[in-house]
């Protein structure tokens, strides 16, 4: 019936979906816990070596780079990424030995990653920005594939999983890419409460899709407010609780990146990443910034500032939109 | 009065791609170069235009100056009609609700297929990686007009591409839909720092069409590592206007982190 005409042969993270189900049945809990807890305690809790990990949303906007940082700290390792937006994370990750393949997206600020990758030191496949939103919504969905019209004809099908078959429908051709259910989500959040509801304030990329489909979930928020704020306004609510392991506050977490409508991008500091082009920079940055402090808020205290932070803090002058 | 003005050739490149959008229409907006592009165009010419990026902005009106990353931050998703997420932005795409796409490449070739992955050796092994398709494969999939913005170098159209990121019209006319691909979509004008093509409506061949005031034929395609079909009569485009260039200099980018490029002079 659904002959296969075409079809990518490189290793994809894959679970059937009654698998996944009996995982949400059986060890995502639906009872309303007190979930904070520190970063080091989230990540050595939830993250393990060969952890599949997906995040949202880019190392500029959003991003969970406190949560990052902290992977890198617990030297976590052989850790496969699926990156959308992935410019500074992805070589941060290889760098420190982190991880061993990441499934793109667009891998991006090229120095340090394209070298890494042309020297074979991470692993890139090529699922396309959608092809990855659109395996995750399928994880999320509970099928284990959705069809799609879009990375047909190119070689990214070669160099991903995806598979093309003639449309029962149609009877044309018609790509399909397979659920993907990660063992982690990184979200970082305007705020959440201790249960784990969560909220974003400004466009994502696939935050409730990654988070219903993820094993485990990592909500690391700027603020955390009262269970009630969310149920006085439902319409913002962008992830619920039962979906989320542990929360973490983190302010500033998605420095040196911007938080919409809280603090601006540091330019200095991301142009300082932009730089690393060979391995002894990156082990400077690294130690420096990572393994050098022992957690996010000495990283703040110590190499970021006070004064730096308030002046990313008064830069954020665009709040329209944002509550 | 003939009168000179300078520019750079990227300058030109952003201005002669703002001219080509229409009023009322909607553009599925990459990243980089076609972002200038769109604020230029929504600020001179098409003031209905509705941009779409892939992170779920829709309609947004970017604040200038536009500050390099922030893809996604409130500056280019201020004042958008609809906030949502990628898998509802590439629906609008996929459902058929983006007139033109617009799009950067590393590399393209005489049917428009876009390499922006890896150059030299295999995928396995490349000699220089590249970021990759991004959204970019499913702009170039779903929209129905796709414009490639690209610098004119020589060594960037080939006459095949080590690798397709994102599809032009493949190997020729009906191969996009023999692949799958929607109906009447594909590559619509490639858009250079020295000329403008398109693609021939029967061979679907890419078509020199017009190149910048002062450049001969010659002078545009010599470089060129494949020879393009050259349209009957190749029409002149003007340099960028006083407009184009107050705009992009004083409010797109005054910092001139991307407009700036290989000067250039032309009369205007």
């Amino acid at each position: 019936m659904s002959r296969i005409r075409k079809e990518g042969k490189v290793e994809y993270r894959f679970e059937h979906p009654d698998e996944f189900r009996e995982f949400v049945r059986d060890r995502k809990s639906r009872n309303p816990t007190d979930k904070l807890c520190s970063a080091k305690e989230a990540v050595s809790r939830f993250v393990g070596d060969g952890d599949y990990i997906v995040y949202d949303f880019s190392s500029l906007t959003r991003g969970p780079q406190s949560l990052i940082r902290e992977v890198i700290r617990q030297k976590k390792r052989d850790l496969w990424i699926g990156a959308e937006f992935t410019l500074h994370e992805s070589a941060l990750l290889t760098g420190a030995g982190c991880a061993s393949r990441i499934d793109v997206g667009f891998l991006g600020y090229g120095n340090y990653i394209g070298q890494a990758v042309c020297e074979g030191r991470v692993k890139v496949y090529e699922w396309t920005n959608g092809g990855l939103a659109s395996r995750i919504l399928a994880g999320a969905r509970g099928v284990s594939f959705l069809p799609t019209r879009d990375l047909l004809g190119t070689d990214n099908l070669a160099v991903s999983a995806a598979k093309v078959i003639e449309d029962p429908y149609t009877r044309q051709p018609v790509c399909l890419v397979p659920a993907l259910n990660p063992d982690v989500a990184f979200i970082h959040v305007h705020q959440a409460d201790v249960r784990g509801d969560a909220r974003i304030f400004g466009t994502n990329l696939f935050a409730l899709e990654a988070a219903m489909a993820s094993h485990r979930v990592i909500v690391s928020a700027e603020e955390i407010v009262s269970p009630d704020e969310f149920r006085k306004d439902p319409m913002r609510t962008t992830i619920p609780y039962f979906l989320v392991d542990a929360v973490v506050h983190a302010p500033f977490g998605a420095y040196p990146g911007a938080m919409p409508a809280r603090y601006e991008i540091d330019l200095e500091h991301v142009d300082r990443l932009n730089a690393i082009r060979n391995d002894e920079r990156m082990q400077e940055y690294l130690e420096e910034n990572i393994y050098g402090v022992a957690d996010h808020e000495e990283f703040l205290d110590k190499r970021v500032g006070a004064a730096k932070m308030k002046e990313l803090r008064s830069r954020a002058t665009i709040i329209e939109g944002y509550r | 009065m003939p009168r000179t003005v300078e520019f750079t050739d990227t300058e030109f490149m952003i201005a002669q791609a703002a001219r080509l959008l229409e009023d009322g229409k909607s553009i599925f907006v990459g990243w980089g170069i076609p972002q200038i592009v769109a604020i230029l165009a929504q600020k001179l010419y098409v003031p209905n235009v509705i941009q779409l990026f892939e992170f779920g902005a829709i309609g947004p009106q970017s604040v200038l100056p536009f500050v390099r990353g922030t893809m996604g931050g409130p500056q280019n998703t201020f004042r958008s009609l609809q906030w949502l997420n990628m898998n509802w932005a590439f629906s609008y795409s996929a459902a058929g609700y983006m007139d033109y796409g617009m799009l950067g490449a590393l590399q393209v070739d005489p049917y428009g297929n876009i390499n922006s992955t890896y150059l030299g050796g295999t995928f396995e092994n490349p000699e220089r990686r590249f970021a990759g398709s991004g959204g970019g494969n499913q702009v170039a999939s779903h929209c129905w007009r796709t414009i490639i913005v690209i610098k004119h170098e020589g060594r960037r159209f080939v006459p095949k591409v080590e690798f397709i990121t994102s599809p032009g019209y493949l190997s020729g006319p009906g191969a996009r839909e023999a692949a799958g691909l929607p109906r009447n979509t594909g590559p619509y004008r490639v858009v250079t720092s020295r000329a403008l093509f398109g693609f021939d409506e029967r061979t679907k061949e890419m078509t020199l069409l017009s190149v910048l005031r002062g450049f001969s034929v010659e002078e545009v395609t010599r470089d060129m590592a494949f020879r393009p079909l050259i349209a009957e009569t190749v029409t002149e485009i003007h340099p960028p206007t006083e407009d184009e260039l107050r705009l992009l200099r004083d409010e797109i980018d005054p910092s001139r982190i991307i407009i700036r490029g290989e000067k250039m002079t032309a009369i205007a």
